[in-house]
């Protein structure tokens, strides 16, 4: 059904491309002046010259925190615990969601349940926190990882998704003898790519900007991730940072604006590289954990 | 008399059998099941310990808790640190501060995908709602931390970017994360920044399932396009919306930690401090572990209650709740 386009139509898609377009720029527009000024010199930034383009273009600031080399230490932690935190998870995961799946399971609805109910009701802080002292975890990563072995969200994303695999094909290798195991690494896993890409992916963002947890569980300076080392450089400044090296003239100095910047956009990189397959996989996973919460 | 007995002795004698026969079909079922059973163990552990035993651990909320005491040897004190909680003027701001935020996230962010949805939706020219999507989501998948420092950065009075434009059109600068009422505004639309553009996804998922026959009939009917917006998909989402907005008023008692906490400084307590905030400065900072142990209480109580009952609501309004 064509009609003609009426000028009133015209004019709505007009306001309409240029009002997304702008709440487009808006979101975006922090994250370009943060990479600017990361690039900046310093009097530029303090005049107040930096807008979305880099003033002066230097690159002392990411000099400054290589060679200091404590932002790698966090970064080294960072990825530490992105890596192994999401291999946990993944593995634990699928060991509880696989079984619970199975529709016969004696007492699988119970176990569901009492899951289930951990999302509604929890110890809170305090007792966690009591809980993790007394284990004697304290100061390590496996404060984070233990804690945080399974969501319970997404063991429900996975488990819905096993639940639609077509019974047929387990029936089938059932009959054959081969025990759960088998299933589980020779079927159901190799047709569960999607599902399980979209899992690691929502643990590792949350590994990857996990703040508070290691801010109240890790207190080794050496053990610290980047979310913390930032939020560090943020409150208390560290004024080695600034110092620029031999033969640098004083309106090379450096500003603390300019190297908290650069921690911003080094923490953030990595994040950026994958955002394509964030956002599809993301995306879908939304769609497959509301069809049936 | 002799019948009636052998019937009832026999059913005597039936009765165990069948729930043996049952019994044993069951241990049967579970011997088949093992490797299941085997592999969600740990799980179940992990479980057990990091999730179950924190509820036995609020019991600490009724003690007075030392770590060398642990939580059994600890003094029980009865409703000591409820009556304290509920008798200080610190549980009446947070509280109060909680709710009003909430309240304003509601007003002000709750809507912003909604209208979001339905623009992104009116757009024919692909490429264009794709990369508009694609940057709208991306605050989503950053760390509180970095969103705070870029804002904490840019609102900065000397030198960050939105001041130095205030300035270039004359006017003073203002201290954005200094002034209670400046600071709210900043809260609510750090929340837009970050969520608004995901929050689109159920929406637009909502809208596309609406039978485009509407629209074409709407058309040769003379609708305008604020007409076809107000009178077909609205009206069409209004479910979605409105399981969204119980689902909201689920959460009312949780402000995000991290947001708050890098956002707040010394000058706004009086505004941002909140229940979590505040269970983390005096309980883990300040060491009043059954204190806070007692707020955390009532706060997953509250929350408790505020979620089912939503559930129960969402379910009585004919769509799929939680559970």
């Amino acid at each position: 059904m064509r009609h003609r386009i009426t000028t009133g139509e015209k004019i709505f898609h007009a306001i309409n491309y240029i009002f997304l377009a702008l709440a487009a720029g808006i979101a975006l527009f922090p994250f370009i002046n943060v990479i600017a000024v990361s690039l900046s010199s310093s009097q530029a930034i303090m005049t107040g010259k930096v807008f979305l383009w880099p003033v002066d273009v230097t690159v002392r600031a990411y000099k400054n925190l290589i060679e200091d080399g404590q932002l790698f230490y966090a970064l080294k932690n960072t990825v530490i615990v992105t890596l192994v935190g999401t291999l946990f998870n993944i593995l634990g995961t699928v060991m509880i969601a696989y079984p619970l799946s199975r529709k016969h399971l004696v007492g699988g609805k119970l176990i569901t349940a009492l899951i289930v109910f951990t999302m509604l009701f929890n110890g809170g802080l305090i007792p966690s926190f009591v809980l993790v002292k007394n284990l004697n975890i304290m100061n390590s990563f496996w404060a984070l990882w233990l804690p945080a072995l399974v969501s319970v969200y997404n063991m429900i994303i996975m488990k819905n998704f096993f639940e639609n695999l077509p019974p047929s094909l387990i029936e089938a290798v059932q009959i054959d003898g081969a025990n759960d195991i088998c299933i589980l690494f020779q079927i159901v896993l190799p047709l569960s790519v999607p599902v399980i890409a979209t899992v690691s992916l929502f643990y590792c963002v949350g590994w990857w900007n996990n703040y508070f947890n290691v801010m109240i569980y890790i207190t080794d300076s050496e053990k610290i991730t980047m979310t913390v080392k930032i939020m560090q450089m943020i409150n208390n400044f560290n004024d080695t940072l600034l110092q620029s090296g031999e033969g640098v003239t004083s309106d090379q100095q450096l500003v603390p604006e300019a190297v908290k910047s650069a921690a911003i956009v080094i923490t953030t990189i990595p994040i950026m590289c994958v955002y394509p397959f964030l956002q599809k996989y993301f995306v879908k996973g939304v769609m497959i954990g509301s069809v049936k919460g | 008399m002799f019948l009636k007995q052998t019937t009832v002795e026999e059913s005597r004698k039936v009765l165990p059998k069948a729930k043996e026969k049952r019994a044993r079909k069951t241990l049967g079922r579970m011997y088949k099941d093992r490797y299941l059973y085997l592999m969600m163990f740990p799980v179940l552990v992990f479980f057990f310990i990091f999730k179950y035993i924190p509820m036995y651990g609020t019991i600490i909320a009724f003690k007075d808790f030392r770590f060398v005491d642990g939580i059994m040897g600890s003094e029980f004190v009865g409703l000591k640190h409820f009556i304290r909680l509920f008798s200080s003027e610190d549980f009446y701001r947070i509280f109060a501060n909680t709710l009003l935020l909430n309240v304003y996230n509601v007003i002000f962010s709750f809507p912003v995908p909604i209208i979001l949805a339905i623009l992104l939706n009116e757009v024919r020219n692909r490429w264009f709602k794709k990369s508009i999507q694609s940057i709208l989501y991306i605050p989503h998948f950053i760390s509180w931390v970095v969103l705070g420092g870029i804002i904490i950065n840019i609102l900065s009075p000397s030198s960050g970017v939105i001041n130095q434009i205030l300035k270039a059109c004359g006017a003073e600068p203002i201290y954005f994360m200094r002034s209670s009422f400046w600071w709210i505004v900043v809260f609510v639309c750090s929340t837009i920044w970050q969520t608004a553009g995901w929050g689109t996804i159920v929406y637009l998922a909502a809208i596309t399932s609406i039978d485009a026959e509407q629209y074409d009939a709407a058309v040769i009917d003379g609708a305008n396009k604020w007409q076809q917006i107000t009178k077909i998909t609205l009206p069409s989402i209004r479910g979605t919306i409105a399981i969204m907005l119980i689902l909201r008023m689920g959460q009312m008692l949780d402000v995000g930690f991290e947001q708050i906490y890098m956002l707040q400084n010394d000058a706004v307590l009086n505004v941002s401090d909140v229940i979590s905030t505040y269970e983390y400065r005096v309980g883990l900072e300040g060491m009043q572990y059954s204190y806070t142990a007692a707020l955390g209480l009532f706060k997953g109580l509250i929350g408790l209650i505020l979620i089912t009952s939503t559930n129960y609501i969402v379910r009585r309004l004919g769509e799929n709740g939680l559970w």
